[in-house]
């Protein structure tokens, strides 16, 4: 099965579960597609959940009148949050130089945009208050605005805090006003902080200038993001409208604020709640029809058309129907009926349909009751693309297109948009009188770090392109491999027919990589999911090596049942295809290859392997994906290296209740790879590199203070006397750069190899990004490490180019990879079990990369 | 010409829906009073339907607001001579996500003015309805005098509704009348400048009716699909004993002419595995047949986004698709 096939089997991508599970969940924000990023080897890059809270819905002149900036600015944008914790002073081998010197130095194009300040720029933050307190923040505006110290100041109010860009004479300045009514008003600004511009509170100040600034450039904001809905995009086959936009932030790089953008488009979906719950109906019949339609859609944001607003479904009330009534706010008692005819002219047409309840989140940290509302799905439509809609090979293929836009298209756009916010008079007349200035794009200078070899087991090859060896490896023979004898092929009766042409291609294939594949025993089954666990049930003891299961459809339950079977009730690797798959006869002696070198790993077999200068290093990938069922569970993922070549794998898997996505069992992991190590190798690593996926913003911290210490604490035992040296490395595929490379007036993807450790990169971290992926079509995205721990004292240099050598070692794939191969294997094995199992598989499977 | 002085509707009200709060001798109104001119507004244009509708004085846009929903307004226009104002609360005028995925059926542009409503503006000639709430009471006494004559002499819509607060009612209030900072700023005279203008989505516009057309379509496609297949497993179920699953509660809900309708276009069929709708029986569907399409107009619509059969007179699917089933086979 292929990756794709495999992720459409399983019906879910990992668009929902790869949502970074410290955010917030009920947020006002669709789902919206990042184009560009086609990835080698998982399928799943393309939709990404855009759940961010919004801390700055308003600007700083609208916001409530009771709530002040101060309170505000408690909430800091999570990235933001993370700046804080600055990991590189405590690494003295970094201090002064964090960047590497091997390889070609390339010029790059970003999408960064140069911020100029004058020199002494400062931002001045008051406080105001006033006596007795007045109520309306108009009122205060208006006051505080008409005394001559202000007046001709650029100046913005929130109507608690005051931020000037001159400074006023006097720390403390009282005024005094007389209202309308002849009232005495007391006004005393006193000056609490001079911001100067990397203050985190300047930044986002300024963030919220931009904002506005492209509000006035006729975007419209969605979550943090501005979309033009004048420019839309309409897939209308699949019932979806595509909305081209930016992201946009102002956040602090390596030695100033830079402004990035990046290209981002907003899915709207013409389909109410009630359209989707009638079809439902239908699909599943009466019986079970309320809970799987609160299994569907709790937990669904939906968007009302009346009112503009996004609701997180909570639950669905059967008992209420629109004709029952409700109290307004004022007391009074309306049927909704009546309600949404009288308030938006709306008629309802069905009056049977039942209630989305919704909780509001609270506004204030009070202990208040949250309040629920209730919705109805007829006026509510799904946002955000499906589980279904995702697998649909056909729709995304018609949102790719749309939204993929190669490195010129995607220039092109961030070129309009400066030219649009340097152009636009209001824009600029905004910026002027804060005194900043909107620079050029941003060009910086790269390395290529230099090729890898692949070694095979007689053979070293240079592959000619890093992209995809396959050709070069053909005739190579892997590593090691463990000839195949005792296994079995479940397949539907009618799909008897592709086992021949098959076996023999696989034979051919096996032979010339060196793994010997014998004949099978064929067990014909019928063509149902039962039939199939029945028969596996019934064939399947401990001395069966493989279980091969020719699947009829890319049904989910088929995959699921048959995984969750052999992954942990009777551990036994298993390799599903699809029938289809089979029968393209052109295809299939590439099919064949990659099946036997899926089969060969599973049996615990070694692929290639690429040149490690260390000796004895460990090299771990921990990845974390919330359970498809139960979001309360967190699934986590630990692979590490077993021997020093780095070719032979631990894996374990947990599930642990949690809503933090933050990882308890580290201990517990660390132990077992280091016991595993020391009974193959006689000794402990010298050195372990643990490569950590799945941090969200604003958890750094956390990782930082509970997960570090769980892996020190498991590597450093004090009876022995030696002790591991650790470095934590966090990987992060999303990440605001983008880098292009200029070649004859058009600019193209970065060759891979491409490491930036300068500029783009944070003054506070050991930082780097790594291009070690490939799109032919679309833009690449760089992966970003960030190293928050290293004792090991690995020259920059050295540890980019291991990351880089790392990306090699993904045996799914004849290819380089977005991310460390560990952090690869341990993503996948995290969404076999988050997707499929849903249980711990069995520790018998550990050595072997069985989820492959 | 119809004027209304809303002050003596409101005298009526006031009497019996006042409270007294008497510490402080502040009067509230319960609906507040604002909320009750604006609900004389939404019901004037409930009953004569207007579809140029001016706001003099509309400040906040709070009234523009409320009225934008209103399906037969197709041109709305706020003036005022606060620019400020209009800046700030311009974009809550901005179409709402969801009006891009179900239009509305008539155009509506909205646009903000700068100016004074003492001057003549041809922008606001031939109108089916102007306001002007709270509006007189911050004129000046020389700007007053040209009032009626701009009004009602030279812009002259087919109804205004002007109100003002009550002036014998106002001693009670604790304040003076002029409760608002903004009235004791002076404004320069000046031609309407367009502070913001939008232009709502329509099913006039054939890419929007395009987009809805095909959506409509597919979900009563899908609908039909599922309820064909469903009888079929019925049909088949029927023969050994099964319980009978209760009705469906979910579904709109025809009235009889709409079923009527239905039930004389031509029926869907079953070609092997593949279901065929007619057209006109899509048509038929109430959510359908508002978009008020032939059926020709309706396939060329539809060309290139769903499979036709050969005569192009009905919508081709798969009876079966790999999605169907999984509910219940666990």
């Amino acid at each position: 099965m292929s990756g794709r096939a495999r992720v459409r089997a399983r019906g879910i991508t990992r668009s929902l579960g790869a949502v970074d599970v410290g955010r917030a969940p009920a947020s006002p924000s669709a789902t919206s597609v990042e184009p560009g990023d086609q990835e080698a080897s998982s399928s799943s890059g393309l939709v990404e959940a855009n759940i961010i809270p919004q801390w700055d819905k308003d600007s700083v002149c609208s916001g409530d009148s009771g709530q002040s900036h101060m309170e505000r600015s408690m909430r800091m944008r999570r990235d933001l949050m993370d700046l804080e914790i600055s990991t590189r002073e405590k690494l003295a081998h970094v201090k002064d130089c964090k960047t590497g010197s091997s390889g070609i130095p390339v010029k790059l194009v970003t999408n960064l945009f140069n911020l100029d300040f004058p020199q002494d720029w400062q931002l001045y933050q008051y406080c105001v208050t006033f006596s007795p307190d007045l109520a309306s923040r108009r009122l205060r505006t208006a006051l505080l605005y008409n005394h001559s110290e202000l007046s001709n100041r650029t100046k913005a109010f929130d109507g608690a805090t005051l931020f000037l860009l001159q400074k006023l004479d006097k720390k403390v300045t009282e005024l005094s006003s007389e209202t309308q009514r002849g009232e005495t008003v007391k006004i005393t600004v006193t000056l609490i902080k001079e911001l100067v511009s990397s203050s985190p509170v300047c930044i986002q100040f300024i963030n919220i200038i931009f904002r506005k600034i492209l509000k006035k450039l006729s975007m419209y904001q969605i979550g943090r993001n501005f979309y033009k809905p004048s420019e839309p995009v309409e897939i209308p086959q699949h019932k979806l409208s595509l909305w081209p936009g930016f992201a946009i932030s102002v956040s602090p790089f390596e030695s100033r604020l830079l402004f990035s953008a990046d290209v981002s488009y907003k899915v709207l979906r013409n389909e109410t709640v009630l359209e989707f719950m009638t079809d439902l109906c239908f699909k599943t019949g009466t019986s079970c029809f309320t809970q799987m339609c609160e299994k569907q859609l709790v937990g669904l944001v939906v968007l009302t058309r009346y009112n503009n607003r996004t609701y997180r479904i909570d639950d669905i009330d059967w008992t209420v129907k629109p004709t029952f009534s409700f109290q307004k706010r004022d007391g009074a008692e309306i049927t909704y009926v009546d309600y949404y005819k009288q308030q938006y002219d709306i008629t309802l047409s069905d009056l049977n349909q039942p209630m989305l309840v919704s909780l509001l989140k609270r506004k204030r940290n009070d202990n208040s009751e949250p309040q629920v509302v209730h919705l109805i799905p007829e006026l509510c439509f799904l946002t955000g693309l499906s589980g279904q809609a995702t697998s649909d090979f056909q729709l995304m293929k018609a949102v790719a297109e749309e939204t993929r836009l190669s490195p010129l298209d995607r220039q092109q756009r961030l070129a309009r948009l400066a030219d649009d916010i340097q152009r636009n008079q209001v824009a600029r007349f905004e910026l002027e009188n804060w005194g900043l200035h909107f620079g050029s794009q941003m060009s910086l200078t790269g390395r290529i770090v230099p090729p890898e070899k692949i070694l095979m087991q007689d053979h070293v090859c240079q592959p000619a392109s890093a992209a995809d060896w396959a050709k070069d490896i053909r005739t190579c023979k892997v590593l090691s491999a463990q000839s195949l004898d005792k296994w079995l092929i479940f397949c539907a009766n009618r799909a008897e027919y592709v086992i021949e042409s098959f076996l023999s291609c696989l034979r051919r294939v096996g032979s010339s990589m060196g793994f010997n594949v014998g004949y099978p025993q064929i067990i014909k089954v019928q063509e149902n999911p039962g039939a199939f666990i029945r028969a596996i049930q019934q064939q399947v003891n401990p001395e069966v090596q493989l279980v091969m299961c020719i699947l009829p459809s890319n049904q989910k339950n088929y995959y699921d049942s048959i995984k969750k079977y052999l992954s942990s009730d009777c551990a036994v690797p298993s390799q599903c295809v699809l029938t289809r798959t089979l029968s393209k006869q052109g295809m299939m002696m590439s099919v064949a290859t990659k099946i036997a070198m899926q089969m060969n790993c599973k049996l615990g077999g070694e692929l290639w392997a690429v040149e490690i200068p260390l000796k004895s290093l460990m090299v771990v990938g921990i990845d974390i994906s919330k359970d498809a069922f139960n979001k309360d569970m967190a699934v986590i993922g630990f692979v590490a290296s077993v021997n020093p070549r780095i070719t032979r794998w631990f894996s374990r898997c947990i599930l642990q209740r949690t809503t933090t996505g933050i990882a308890d069992c580290l201990k517990v992991f660390m132990t077992g790879a280091l016991n595993k190590w020391q009974k193959t190798n006689h000794d402990l690593p010298a050195r372990i590199v643990v490569y950590r996926d799945g941090v969200g913003d604003g958890q750094l911290r956390t990782v930082m203070e509970y997960e570090v210490p769980q892996l020190l604490s498991s590597v450093t035992k004090p009876s022995a006397n030696t002790s591991s040296r650790l470095s934590v490395v966090v990987v992060r595929k999303k990440c605001m750069p983008r880098f292009f490379t200029e070649m004859s007036r058009t600019v193209q993807n970065p060759p891979l190899g491409t490491v930036v450790d300068s500029e783009a990169t944070r003054p506070e971290w050991y930082d780097f990004y790594l291009v070690s992926q490939t799109a032919s079509r679309g833009t690449v995205s760089p992966t970003y490490y960030n190293v928050i721990y290293d004792d090991n004292g690995l020259k920059p240099d050295h540890m980019q180019r291991l990351t880089y050598k790392l990306c090699h070692l993904y045996y799914n794939w004849q290819g380089l990879v977005s991310i460390p191969a560990p952090c690869l294997y341990a993503h996948k094995l995290t969404f076999l079990v988050s997707q499929s199992i849903h249980k711990e598989p069995s520790l018998e499977l550990a050595n072997n990369l069985f989820y492959l | 010409m119809e004027v209304e002085e809303n002050n003596v509707l409101y005298n009526s009200v006031l009497d019996d829906n006042f409270k007294e709060v008497c510490p402080e001798k502040v009067i509230k109104f319960k609906p507040p009073l604002y909320k009750q001119r604006y609900q004389f507004v939404k019901d004037l244009v409930d009953r004569h339907e207007p579809k140029k509708v001016a706001d003099m004085g509309c400040g906040d846009t709070k009234l523009l607001r409320l009225l934008k929903v209103y399906p037969c307004i197709q041109l709305l226009v706020g003036v005022d001579i606060n620019e400020e104002k209009l800046q700030s609360n311009g974009h809550y005028l901005s179409p709402y996500l969801g009006e891009f995925v179900k239009p509305r059926d008539l155009d509506l542009t909205v646009t903000l003015y700068h100016g004074s409503v003492v001057e003549r503006d041809s922008r606001l000639l031939g109108f089916d309805l102007i306001t002007c709430i709270e509006l007189i009471e911050h004129l000046d006494s020389d700007d007053l005098a040209r009032f009626p004559e701009v009004v009602f002499g030279y812009l002259s819509p087919g109804m205004i509704v002007i109100s003002t607060p009550n002036l014998e009612f106002n001693p009670l209030f604790p304040t003076m009348t002029l409760r608002d900072a903004d009235h004791k700023f002076e404004w320069s005279r000046m031609e309407f400048q367009t502070v913001y203008t939008t232009t709502y989505p329509s099913l006039q516009q054939e890419r929007v009716l395009k987009f809805v057309l095909v959506g409509e379509l597919l979900v009563q496609v899908e609908h039909l699909r599922l309820r064909q297949q469903r009888m079929l497993r019925e049909e088949e179920g029927a023969r050994g004993p099964q319980p009978q699953a209760p009705p469906l509660l979910l579904g709109a809900v025809f009235t009889e002419a709409e079923q009527a309708r239905i039930e004389s276009s031509p029926k869907p069929f079953c070609e092997g595995d593949k279901f065929c709708i007619p057209l006109r029986r899509l048509l038929a569907y109430p959510k359908l047949h508002r978009l008020r399409l032939d059926e020709d107009r309706m396939r060329r619509l539809i060309a290139d986004s769903v499979c036709l059969s050969r005569d192009g007179s009905a919508v081709v699917v798969d009876l079966h698709s790999s999605w169907d089933r999984w509910p219940e086979e666990n």
